[in-house]
């Protein structure tokens, strides 16, 4: 019998996802989407791996569901991606399991699992209770990795997917961290074209930073790659400075800058809700404010 | 089967935050309205319902109580669904499955689309609502009927002999994906730019059936979750504004006050 299932996606977060299932008791460990030699390394940590030769979540959800008739956990783990939150959310709603994503603490209360997450774009903390067997979905980062140790076995699981997969493009990335920059300057809808960008791109370089965007810049025109989007579905930064150009406030976007030391805000609307969450803020137009700031900090 | 049902959440609102004593989060006094990425749903049932031809409902279920305080939110909700592209709604409001969790309304929506007879062809959601943004809803409102079901969805291509074409949006890549019918798929707001409803579809709206029902009817049960507390995250910000018609004056005191934080290099 094992207590807790741990559904692994990539070597990098299962340490994490173990070190978080350590109170529930010994776990067995899913490796969705690995390839041999990630699932060897995943082996490293010193327990049971089911390798899927798949990453699909029709087929993630099968082999938990075996896994689950199997061994009857009382807790499955898992990251908070797409895929493992599709494939193990058709899981919880198979036997009407309560899951909890993006999930930062965890507690093992007997009968009960007590849980905290991000709630309302995370301006509120959600903590919850709910009865075993649960599904929780850690988020990032959020729990220190466990150390490696022994070899655990692995065996292989035939995978079985009822979709049929006609294409795959990946997407393209800059490779930039914006998460290391020390300044970040946000460009949102306030832009009016791709190209009008550089007055964003020379106010980075004059400051030493990096350009960031809300996610509609990212997602909807692609004027920018997603790694540099900021927010809650996208990345969490928290540089000295973050200066929001034509950016409107959301909830979602601020989600990702709460840890910024110092907000700017440049917006021509003074009811942006931006202005709420900056600590200086200049109402004006970019085109006009973005040319003398660069202009006075060559200077 | 042509037809399609829309899932439609009224959410607490992110954007109006209360705060109660202690840093709790004031639930009670944080109004309600339409999830963003539902309106993305409408939009696309629109666009749908003009290539298949079927009827469309709108399902809502209220999720946050007492039902007296939040019935005209949640109304207004579902009034959009039915002003933009619904012919019919079905809204379950009970005050004895509130505050609700996710197994309960996935099971309330399914145990309605039984009950009812519905027979849809496609059900469209949200790939996460605003205020609980979990992304489970959809999956176990597939899973409980066992319908086919994909997330994330960016672009729907080609509805065809029981099959749909979709582009799936993933952190990494995207995928084009054939899935069979019927099938819960759930959509980011990248679908579409969801236009509001005219005039004259908001006063059509009033015309058209909204029943209601209770949790006792569909058989659906008390959540099992518990919520032991909620509390603000507390970031407060400076909040100096500065509006100054003179571009190089309003450039030149942001630097100082800059120069002050030690923020620049
Ligand atoms: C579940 C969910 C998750 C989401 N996740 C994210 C996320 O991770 N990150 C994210 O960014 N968003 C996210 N969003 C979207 C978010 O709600 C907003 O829609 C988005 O952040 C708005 O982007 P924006 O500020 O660029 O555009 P807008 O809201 O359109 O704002 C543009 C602003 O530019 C100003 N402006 C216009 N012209 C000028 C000018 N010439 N000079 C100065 N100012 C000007 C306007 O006054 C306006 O305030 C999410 C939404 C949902 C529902
Ligand atoms: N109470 C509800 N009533 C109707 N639809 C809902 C409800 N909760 C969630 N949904 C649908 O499921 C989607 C994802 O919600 P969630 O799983 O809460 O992130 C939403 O965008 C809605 O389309």
């Amino acid at each position: 019998m094992k207590s807790v299932l741990v559904v692994s996606q990539a070597p990098e977060d299962v340490g994490e996802l173990l070190n978080a299932a350590r109170p529930f008791g010994e776990p067995a460990i899913l490796a969705f989407q690995h390839s041999a030699e990630r699932a060897e390394e995943v082996a490293e940590y010193g327990h049971i791996v089911y390798r899927l030769r798949s990453d699909r979540p029709e087929a993630l959800l099968a082999a938990a569901k075996k896994l689950y008739e199997e061994l009857r956990p009382q807790l499955i783990l898992g990251p908070s991606t797409k895929n493992s939150r599709d494939g193990l959310a058709l899981l919880a709603g198979l036997y009407d399991l309560p899951l909890a994503s993006e999930v930062t603490q965890l507690e093992d209360a007997g009968d009960y699992v007590v849980y905290s997450r991000g709630f309302m774009s995370e301006r509120v903390i959600m903590k919850a209770k709910v009865p075993k067997p649960a599904v929780m979905l850690l988020k990032q980062k959020a729990f220190a990795p466990s150390e490696k140790g022994g070899k655990g076995e692995i065996v292989e699981l035939g995978a079985e997917s009822s979709v049929r997969l006609l294409e795959r493009r990946p997407k393209e990335f800059s490779g930039i961290r914006i998460e290391d920059a020390q300044v970040v300057v946000g460009v949102g809808r306030g832009f009016r074209s791709k190209e009008d960008l550089k007055l964003a791109f020379e106010l980075a370089r004059a400051l030493g930073g990096q350009v960031g965007a809300t996610r509609p810049i990212a997602t909807d025109l692609k004027w920018l790659p997603e790694d540099v989007w900021i927010g809650i579905s996208g990345k969490r930064i928290a540089p000295k400075l973050y200066i929001a150009v034509g950016v409107s406030g959301a909830p979602q976007h601020m989600a990702g800058v709460s840890d910024a030391k110092v907000i700017v805000a440049i917006n021509k609307d003074k009811s942006a809700p931006i202005f709420k969450y900056a600590d200086y803020g200049i109402v004006g137009d970019l085109y006009k404010v973005l040319p003398a700031l660069i202009a006075r900090l060559k200077k | 089967m042509k037809d399609i049902v829309v899932l439609v959440k009224a959410s607490l609102n992110p954007e109006i935050v209360r705060q109660a004593a202690e840093g709790k989060f004031d639930v009670d006094y944080t109004p309600l309205k339409i999830s963003d990425i539902d309106r993305n749903a409408l939009e696309e049932a629109s666009r749908l319902k003009a290539v298949l031809g079927g009827k469309v409902y709108a399902i809502s279920v209220l999720s946050w109580g007492p039902v007296k305080a939040r019935d005209k939110d949640v109304r207004l909700a579902v009034q959009e669904a039915l002003a933009k592209v619904a012919d019919e709604a079905y809204l379950v409001e009970d005050d004895e499955i509130l505050p609700t969790d996710q197994v309960v309304v996935a099971n309330a929506i399914a145990a309605l689309v039984k009950a009812k007879g519905l027979r849809p062809a496609i059900v469209l959601a949200g790939e996460a609502s605003v205020d609980e943004s979990t992304s489970q809803v959809p999956a176990r409102v597939a899973a409980k009927l066992g319908y086919s079901f994909v997330g994330h969805v960016n672009k729907i291509l080609e509805v065809k002999e029981g099959r749909v074409v979709v582009e799936r949006d993933v952190e990494e890549y995207y995928e084009v994906l054939e899935v069979s019918l019927p099938a819960v798929i759930s959509v980011t707001q990248s679908i579409n730019e969801p236009r509001p409803p005219t005039l004259i579809q908001i006063r059509m709206a009033s015309k058209k059936p909204l029943h209601g029902l209770s949790a006792k009817e569909l058989g659906v049960s008390k959540p099992r979750r518990s919520i032991v507390e909620m509390k603000v995250v507390t970031t407060t910000r400076k909040q100096v504004v500065i509006e100054e018609a003179n571009v190089e004056r309003a450039v030149e005191k942001l630097l100082e006050l800059l120069e002050k934080e030690g923020v620049l290099k």
